[in-house]
């Protein structure tokens, strides 16, 4: 299989993919309202989706269309809306405000692993011209950022999101740079995924009831 | 192929029917108890057949077991026998009592077969992405076995565990991407397989800065599941707040699915990279987790947190030994993980049996165990006695090939270090047991069941504890050579 070189249409469709699911990353992490989260991370699955369309279609790969389409219509409506009306509408949640460093700080420290993800993996020692050079670096950046928001957030639906994201970075970057990945396990990587999100999601909202407001930072039962 | 070998991972699922089919814990427990019967045959076979130099391959490597695998497959399969046992006596007394509704025992049986399956599944597949799936599967169906009882305690340990292994398994899949990353350079892109033999094949081949990156990235992740500090911090409430037979698979069989990944990638990395760097991570996590688990256990009064503390210092002690490495270091580590996994079974099981009589999990609460309940006393006091590595258990022999890896692979003072936080371990959970096991029993204990049940429970703390004092004087002639060719199927 031919290598995607960065300069064709298709090299420059998926880098500019990458870089707004990154951009995604850093709106969610900029944001305080509960219903941003979702829009952004709906915004940044349809990115995702648009970047395997255009990997299915350089090599012609029906799977790939098959996890696109699914990707779309799962992480792009159905989790968004499934988690809009779940958890934010039934516990009526509206703005974040279990944060454990301010709105700015998070942004400085999702630029500094940004620039981190460029550091360690050293985009130049790529035969140049690659789009993995480009877009390794950029999933890398997205998986921090989704660490980062897990850690500077303590709603559990915030850490929820945050995970996602991460996700969803791992995604991008399996995408580009393995085009030989087994079907079977991007399929079961995402019915876990799946299986995941709705476990959590009856988790948060069990933990959320019964413990009336369930920031992790309360969870502080168990201790030593 | 052999379909027997889908048919081992699949045993575990008998008790997963019986809880669909609605059944009352008292059945499901004898088709768990089947179930285990069946996959554990299939394993001692698979053992077997390995050691005739047969591989078990198919399906492009999507199945495949080397002797490693068999030998882990072995473990895992004792220990979900031990604990299907321990389950369908604790599950079915707790149900009597009507501590667990109907609903709740179904699903403790539907997820316990399921978690033991993807475990057992996880370890007859040379894919890695495959084993992503499977290890983060046997996760999720393990969290609702955590927060089974539904209290604020118990969702509270099911969400951190959740969250925490779940982001650690995510690490561990970009580990594996850095992986084809390192070979990606070389071209190898056409036809690289993400399978074990094809990757130690050609791990010569791979660059060297995105194989390190791959390797830190599978021990940070499968290491959060192992429970190496400092990602350990999930453990002890998980273990603390699961039904006691679910703590004995997490300690017993899961810590060992993640060593078990971890090994995989450390043959990939020793093979690419040479053994220095791969061999100072193994012991950077394994000296910070015997530093945490042995601190830990001075401290903490519960004994179930008491006993996860111990699993986090012994899956650092694991990690000691193949980062010593060497045939010795390799040989102690995989012994180990064997003895551990019996101690550990042995353990919970036997805190499963205070925990319904005592209803209490507390040290300060459980007093005079050895006058009120002889065997589980008798357990919990030399399986205690066992997992501190006191001769003439299994353990200290395992311990003792570690430390000598140690004095003759590493710089003394490493092996000395290594000694003194076993003595502090030592120290912290003999203290702490020994006060529980003897003194005056409370007037009040709640019944644990009639007789039949209670022989039931008491025979795997029985079989476990002869099975650690027969490893502590004789090493059976199949083992040893077992053991031989894991390590040769890891270099």
């Amino acid at each position: 299989m031919t290598r995607l070189s960065a300069t064709s249409p298709a090299g420059v469709l998926l880098d500019l993919s990458g870089v707004v699911i990154l951009l995604c990353g850093f709106a969610c992490l900029g944001s305080k309202l509960f219903n941003r989260y979702l829009v952004y991370y709906g915004a940044q699955s349809v990115a995702l989706s648009f970047a395997a369309g255009v990997v299915a279609y350089r090599y012609d790969r029906p799977e790939l269309w098959v996890l696109a389409t699914f990707t779309f219509a799962i992480k792009g409506i159905a989790i968004p809306t499934a988690a809009r009306r779940l958890l934010l509408a039934r516990l009526d949640l509206k703005r974040d405000v279990a944060l454990s460093t301010g709105l700015s700080t998070s942004l400085i420290a999702g630029g500094a692993l940004t620039a981190f993800a460029y550091l360690v993996t050293r985009p130049q020692e790529l035969p140049s011209g690659l789009v993995s050079a480009a877009v390794v670096p950029l999933s890398t950046a997205v998986i921090l950022l989704g660490g980062l928001t897990m850690v500077v957030r303590r709603h559990t639906v915030a850490q929820l999101i945050g995970w996602l994201i991460l996700e969803n970075g791992v995604f991008l970057g399996a995408i580009t740079l393995v085009a030989t990945f087994p079907f079977i396990v991007e399929a079961g990587v995402f019915l876990d995924l799946v299986a995941g999100a709705l476990i959590m999601a009856v988790f948060v909202s069990g933990l959320t009831r019964r413990l009336a407001q369930a920031t992790a930072g309360e969870l502080r039962g168990l201790r030593g | 192929m052999n379909p027997a070998v889908l048919a081992l991972a699949a045993g575990p699922l008998a008790g997963t029917i019986a809880g669909l089919a609605g059944m009352r814990a008292r059945r499901c427990g004898w088709l768990a108890i089947a179930g285990a019967l069946v996959t554990l045959a299939l394993a001692t076979w698979l053992l077997i057949h390995e050691l005739a130099n047969q591989r078990v391959s198919g399906f492009h490597d999507f199945v495949y077991v080397d002797p490693l695998g068999a030998f882990f497959l072995f473990t895992v399969a004792l220990v979900v026998l031990a604990a299907s046992v321990g389950s369908a006596t604790y599950v079915y007394v707790e149900e009597q009592r009507g501590d667990l509704s109907h609903l709740q025992t179904r699903l403790y049986f539907v997820f316990f077969g399921l978690f033991a399956a993807f475990m057992l599944a996880s370890m007859e597949t040379g894919n890695l992405g495959l084993v992503f799936v499977l290890i983060e599967a046997s996760t999720l169906a393990s969290v609702v076995l955590v927060g089974l009882e539904g209290s604020a305690r118990s969702l509270e340990a099911a969400w951190k565990y959740v969250i925490i292994s779940s982001l650690g398994v995510t690490i561990a899949l970009v580990g594996t991407l850095y992986l084809f990353y390192a070979g990606s350079r070389l071209n190898l892109a056409s036809e690289l397989r993400l399978t074990w033999p094809y990757l130690l094949a050609h791990a010569s081949q791979m660059s060297h800065p995105s194989l390190r990156l791959a390797f830190l990235l599978a021990v940070i992740g499968y290491g959060t599941k192992v429970g190496l500090a400092p990602m350990h911090t999930w453990l002890p409430d998980a273990h603390a707040e699961a039904p006691s037979p679910t703590s004995a698979m997490l300690s017993a069989a899961l810590l060992n699915t993640g060593m078990y990944a971890i090994i995989r990638f450390l043959a990939i990395a020793r093979a690419g990279l040479g053994p220095s760097y791969p061999r100072n991570v193994m012991l950077v996590f394994g000296f910070l987790s015997v530093a945490v688990g042995a601190l830990f256990l001075v401290r903490s009064g519960n004994l179930k947190r008491l006993f996860a503390y111990s699993s986090v210092e012994h899956m650092g002690i694991i990690a000691i030994g193949f980062g010593f490495g060497g045939v010795l270091g390799l040989y102690g580590a995989l012994l180990h993980t064997l003895n551990h996994a019996i101690a550990k079974c042995v353990l919970f099981l036997a805190t499963g049996d205070l925990v319904l009589a005592y209803r209490s999990k507390e040290s300060s609460e459980v007093r005079g165990v050895l006058t009120a309940l002889p065997v589980t006393g008798g357990a919990l006091l030399l399986g205690t006695l066992a997992v501190l590595g006191s001769p003439p258990f299994g353990p200290f022999l395992s311990e003792l090939t570690i430390v000598r890896a140690g004095f003759s692979h590493s710089p003394a003072g490493l092996a000395f270090l290594f000694l003194a936080l076993l003595v502090v371990a030592f120290v912290g959970l003999s203290r702490t047991v020994a006060n529980s096991v003897t003194g005056q029993p409370p007037d009040q204990l709640t019944g644990r069941g009639s007789r039949r049940v209670r022989v039931l429970a008491g025979a795997p703390l029985v079989a476990g504890l002869t099975g650690l004092l027969i490893l502590g004087v004789w090493i059976p002639a199949g083992l040893h050579h077992v053991l031989m060719s894991s390590i040769r199927a890891m270099s």
